[in-house]
């Protein structure tokens, strides 16, 4: 009887590393679109790409376009209306370390300080995180809850897509091969917005998501939640709101009944897998912690309140950000 | 709370820069002329017969310049212990990371090419995985043929069981009779892994009949020897260099795939480079620390004497027998501890399984059965209702008491470690709800051998010494200067080292056992011992004065109590260049081995007694997320009795490193193996080491003890005990801040998180 190899182990001895055929460095916008419609893959911080591509889980692609020389795709500005414009070349740390980001829009700033190491954040961008529609992503659970546009652009032109239409399946979205994304667009936040994304961590660095949860409240006069979002990430195939999860907030104090009804909603939406990193029943059970942990640091923020970024970290035993859950 | 530690003295290490810049050189850095690339092909599967075999398509690959297997290199059988495997496999595969044959190819792609192009058939076996089925007398057996096989010493088989050690005292059953309580525990424990930074390579050269191989290894004499014997060579035709070694944590200790390479370099005409990825270094190499089923029982007084010991120790041997024979007798002592214990009657099983072989990795054995040891005691303190530290206290053993194979303690500091570390912590102190402090006592030998090194001193008076000691990033070779230093009056830094060549220097063990030190140490003084001599009969004859009466001082040979009367070392050395140049050599007596009584001992390999032991205790302080159960380590405090401490900047380096492996292999380091025999987790994103943000609060400190019959100037070993009791202290901990035990090794979050909310998983 003939047996296969395991393809973990046929990896580690083929043959498969082999470069781009074809790789450019263009300093134009126009010309990085023109190679996009000629068949090129975009290449930014490469921390998923070429990792990927050195692990043997998948080849390069015949040809690469470098975004690094487009200094265009590169930082944040504020655009009208009170929204913030993230260009898709920004590394996390860059995010990290925005005033604007860290006030209005903790839920990513708690995302970006946590994604891989800090060399990774420091070469790792926005654009690669949320385009490599990775179920892990952490950026991406955040941006929903910010009902955050994605702004491609390709040779035919410009489209925003909400992230909610954005990705399809594990590692596909709804942009076409020719498109790129070179923005994000966070809508307007207010003083009484608070937000947070919390990912289980079974160390301090270098993790990937196995559970995480973000979520943003904001709070009418009366402290009552007039505005919710709330989404889970390596949970199910894609990330994704939890419409029950938001409608178990809404008119609620975000106080720590509200929080629980939310975690129960993400647990009880969650499809969680059982592998390596954990079981089916581990990952639901975190699933309604973690959601805890983040609705009631949003609302903590929201009501004006200090919840030192990560939130991940700060909430660990659910101490800060917490009140009134766990021990 | 904590008073003062033992400080760094800031001192840099001869080879610090260059491993910090960048500009140092490990094998995988090194190219020579006309180089080509290899691969191995591995098995794939855990159990299987090989039913063909065909290297054809490899072969006609263009660029590849040879494929070798057991056709070609021999099945010759070798094994420390038990001669029980072959360079490639032979007609069995046992474990899926089998070398079944190996490729040298124009590129490192090409060869990984050529490797998945050999054609292999297997007929599957059942894969025998689970150490106390393996043991059944239905189960299928891992060697068919284990009765053929020769063994050295004293290896007691049957089967599946690879060896069986026992050691026996007094009357168990009778003081159980009269014990006030018998408490009973039983503790399942994953594999780890020894995770250096550098993956291993190996880079072979033949120049006629000879052949230089530089390779990572921990071990270049034992790899000598191997390449010698595998391929019917001398050993003076062998050379091994390491370059600069990027860690080995015992997973690079006895040779591994020296001869292979040099044995494909042969076949390919040129010399040949093989470069493991990370995967091959998790599944490959026959070293990692065993998976263990652990079974305590314990009868003790109500006042907190222990009355007897009862223990069966499952250990992992996996698919071949490394060094793990005499682990498996540490492990046996380790099962009774560094307690006063009168009644004992523990047994420690090597079983095969169709899984990577086991091997020592930084103190083999100790700190898993320590780990299931150290929660038993919590056990039983719990039991009669006295406080774990007390408990410990009342039990530790002291200079004069007699161990359970007969050994008497020479002077020790075992209650000193506790007493210290205790208070480091501040033991006893207000702690919030989710945080508790778990402490863990642990001993382990150092290894008496020879060791030899040269020195020769300059013209300028600057000294050279030629080691044969491998410095294995623990700073132990770097350490050697200070010893040459302190003999003759001299500064470190006027002395380079040559060393990690076995064609410059004499023999030594390697870098393993904590040995280093405590046997080329001792090399290194008798050598420069030999130079002060010939430094004072010189002096004696300028300065008029016999040698007895002078001293050698701050670079200058004087008259004792006549500091005016001075010859500058430089002055002599250039004196000597003239005539008899100054050389020295040197080896010395091992320390003795402490007599014992091993009539209750089955499995003798040489573990019977302890010489110089060390002795420690880490008090260990976390908090556990009760509703994740992910534990975080937030303050240690690590003391060892090491005898008298040579270079603080080494040891404590060496406690901070062997505590934070500790942590990994308490909380986050398993190995995750299918019932298939299957490594799930041959990665670093799924095997999770701890991170320098995971790093604790650490107050690391000494109970200096000049020992008698230990190493140089009293010291002991160092780099394998700091990392034994790190692993109990903080199962300890955790069981006492959920308030249940996790029975399991490591205490992953999803196994906390099941025991302190009483889910099933």
């Amino acid at each position: 009887m003939s047996v296969t190899v395991p393809e973990r182990l046929q990896q580690a001895r083929s043959g498969t590393e082999r470069p781009s055929a074809h790789f450019s460095a263009p300093t134009s916008l126009a010309e990085v679109l023109d190679a996009l419609a000629a068949g090129a893959v975009p290449l930014a911080g490469g921390t998923d790409l070429v990792v990927g591509h050195r692990q043997g889980k998948r080849l390069l692609p015949d040809a690469l376009v470098n975004l690094d020389h487009v200094a265009d795709l590169r930082g944040i500005v504020e655009g009208v209306n009170g929204s913030l414009f993230i260009g898709a070349l920004t590394n996390h740390e860059t995010i990290v370390n925005d005033e604007r980001v860290r006030s209005s829009y903790p839920a990513l700033a708690d995302a970006s300080s946590i994604v891989g190491s800090a060399a990774t954040r420091a070469t790792g961008t926005i654009g690669g995180n949320v385009m490599n529609a990775s179920p892990a992503a952490d950026t991406i659970a955040p941006l929903l809850c910010h009902d955050a546009i994605a702004v491609l652009r390709s040779t035919g032109g410009e489209r925003r897509v909400a992230f909610g239409e954005l990705f399809v399946g594990p590692g596909r979205t709804t942009a076409t091969s020719g498109e790129l994304l070179v923005g994000i667009e966070l809508a307007p936040s207010s003083a009484t917005t608070g937000g947070a994304y919390v990912r289980l961590e079974y160390r301090r660095q270098m993790e990937i998501a196995i559970v995480g949860a973000a979520a943003v409240v904001r709070l009418d006069a009366g402290g009552r939640v007039e505005y919710a979002r709330v989404a889970m990430t390596a949970l199910a195939p894609t990330i994704q709101r939890v419409p029950a999860a938001e409608d178990a907030l809404l008119g609620t104090d975000a106080g720590a009944a509200a929080a629980r009804a939310a975690g129960e909603a993400v647990a009880a939406a969650a499809r969680p897998i059982s592998d390596v990193r954990g079981s089916a029943s581990y990952r639901q059970a975190m699933a309604a912690v973690i959601t805890q942990r983040a609705v009631t640091t949003a609302a903590t923020r929201a009501r004006g309140g200090v919840v030192r970024i990560p939130a991940s970290d700060s909430t660990f035993g659910g101490r800060a950000g917490n009140e009134g859950s766990g021990s | 709370m904590a008073s003062e530690t033992l400080q760094m003295t800031g001192r840099l290490r001869a080879d610090g820069r260059s491993k910090v810049t960048g500009a140092g050189r490990y094998v995988a850095d090194l190219t020579v002329a006309g180089m080509v690339h290899g691969a191995f092909r591995f098995a794939g599967v855990p159990h299987a017969r090989i039913t063909r075999l065909d290297t054809t398509a490899a072969r006609a690959l263009p660029g590849v310049f040879a494929v070798i297997t057991s056709a070609e290199v021999g099945t010759r059988r070798h094994g420390v212990y038990v001669q029980d495997r072959s360079l490639f496999a032979h007609e069995v595969v046992r474990w899926e990371g089998e070398a079944i044959a190996a490729v040298a190819a124009r590129t490192p792609a090409l060869a990984r090419q050529a490797a998945a192009l050999i054609e292999v058939d297997f007929e599957l076996l059942p894969a025998v995985v689970d150490l106390e089925q393996a043991l059944l007398a239905d189960s299928a057996l891992v060697h068919e043929d284990w009765a053929d096989y020769t063994v050295s010493g004293d290896v007691v088989r049957d089967r599946n069981e690879a060896t069986r050690c026992a050691v026996v005292k007094g009357d168990v059953d009778a003081a159980f009779a009269v014990a006030d309580r018998v408490v009973r525990s039983r503790y399942v424990a994953d594999g780890s892994q020894p995770t250096p930074m550098e993956p291993r390579a190996i880079l072979a050269e033949w120049s006629g009949h000879e052949v230089t191989i530089h390779s990572s290894t921990q071990v270049p004499f034992p790899a000598r020897s191997h390449v010698a014997a595998s391929l019917g060579i001398p050993e003076s035709t062998v050379r091994v260099i390491v370059p600069l070694l990027g860690g080995g944590f015992g997973g690079k200790c006895e040779p591994h795939f020296e001869p292979h390479v040099a044995a494909l370099a042969r076949a390919a005409g040129r010399p040949v480079k093989v470069v493991f990825n990370r995967q091959e270094e998790f599944l490959a190499p026959d070293h990692r620390r065993e998976r263990m089923v652990l079974e305590f029982e314990t009868g003790v007084a109500d006042d907190g004497t222990l009355l007897a010991r009862r223990a069966r120790l499952l250990i992992e041997n996996g698919a071949y027998s490394a060094d793990e024979p005499v682990s498996t007798q540490l492990a046996a002592q380790f099962a009774v501890g560094p307690y006063r214990v009168p009644n004992v009657d523990v047994s420690s099983h090597l079983v095969y399984t169709n899984t990577q072989p086991t091997g020592s990795v930084r103190a083999p054995a100790a700190p898993t059965v320590c780990w299931g040891l150290e929660q038993h005691l919590d056990e039983v303190a719990a039991a009669i209702g006295i406080d774990p530290v007390e408990f410990r206290r009342r039990n530790l053993v002291h200079a004069g008491d007699t161990t359970a194979t007969g050994q008497v303690f020479d002077e020790i500091g075992a209650i000193e470690c506790l007493d210290r570390a205790t208070e480091l912590i501040g033991y006893g102190r207000e702690l919030p709800a989710d945080e508790a402090i778990g402490v863990s006592c642990a001993f382990w030998p150092s290894f008496p051998m020879a060791s030899g090194a040269y020195m020769k001193l300059n013209g300028d008076g600057s000294g050279t010494i030629i080691t044969g000691a491998q410095e294995n990033g623990s700073g132990s070779v770097m350490a050697l200067p200070l010893l040459a230093a302190r003999v003759l009056g001299m500064r470190a830094e006027d002395f380079s080292l040559v060393y990690q060549d076995t064609s410059a220097a004499p023999w030594d063990f390697g870098s393993a056992g904590s040995q280093t030190i405590f046997n080329n140490g001792r090399a290194v003084v008798a050598a420069a011992e030999e130079i002060a001599l010939q430094l004072r009969e010189l002096a004696a004859d300028q300065l008029e004065a016999s040698p007895e009466d002078l001293e050698l001082v701050d670079g200058y040979a004087r008259v004792k109590g006549t500091p005016a009367r001075t010859i500058a070392i430089a002055d002599l050395a250039a004196t000597a260049q003239g005539g008899n140049l100054m050389l020295g050599r040197g080896s010395g007596d091992p320390a003795p081995i402490p007599e014992s009584d091993s009539s209750g001992c089955i499995g003798r390999l040489g573990a019977e007694s302890f010489t110089a032991p060390t002795f420690a205790t880490h008090a260990v302080r976390v908090q556990v997320d009760r509703d994740t159960g992910v534990v975080r380590v937030l303050e240690v405090a690590a003391v060892q009795e090491s005898g008298h401490i040579l270079d603080p900047d080494g040891a404590i380096g060496q406690v901070r490193g062997g505590v934070l492996m500790g942590i990994g292999q308490a909380i986050s380091e398993g190995m995750v193996d299918g019932a298939d025999g299957a490594r799930r987790n041959a990665h670093l994103l799924d095997y999770k080491l701890q991170t320098a943000s995971d790093t604790p609060v650490m107050h690391v400190d000494f109970v200096d003890l000049p020992t008698p019959n230990a190493g140089p100037f009293g010291s002991k070993g160092v780099g394998e005990p700091c990392t034994v009791p790190t692993p109990g202290a903080i199962a300890n901990a955790i069981a006492i801040a959920i308030g249940r035990r996790v029975r399991q090794l490591p205490a992953t979050p999803e196994r906390v998180w099941s025991v302190a909310n009483g889910v099933e998983l």
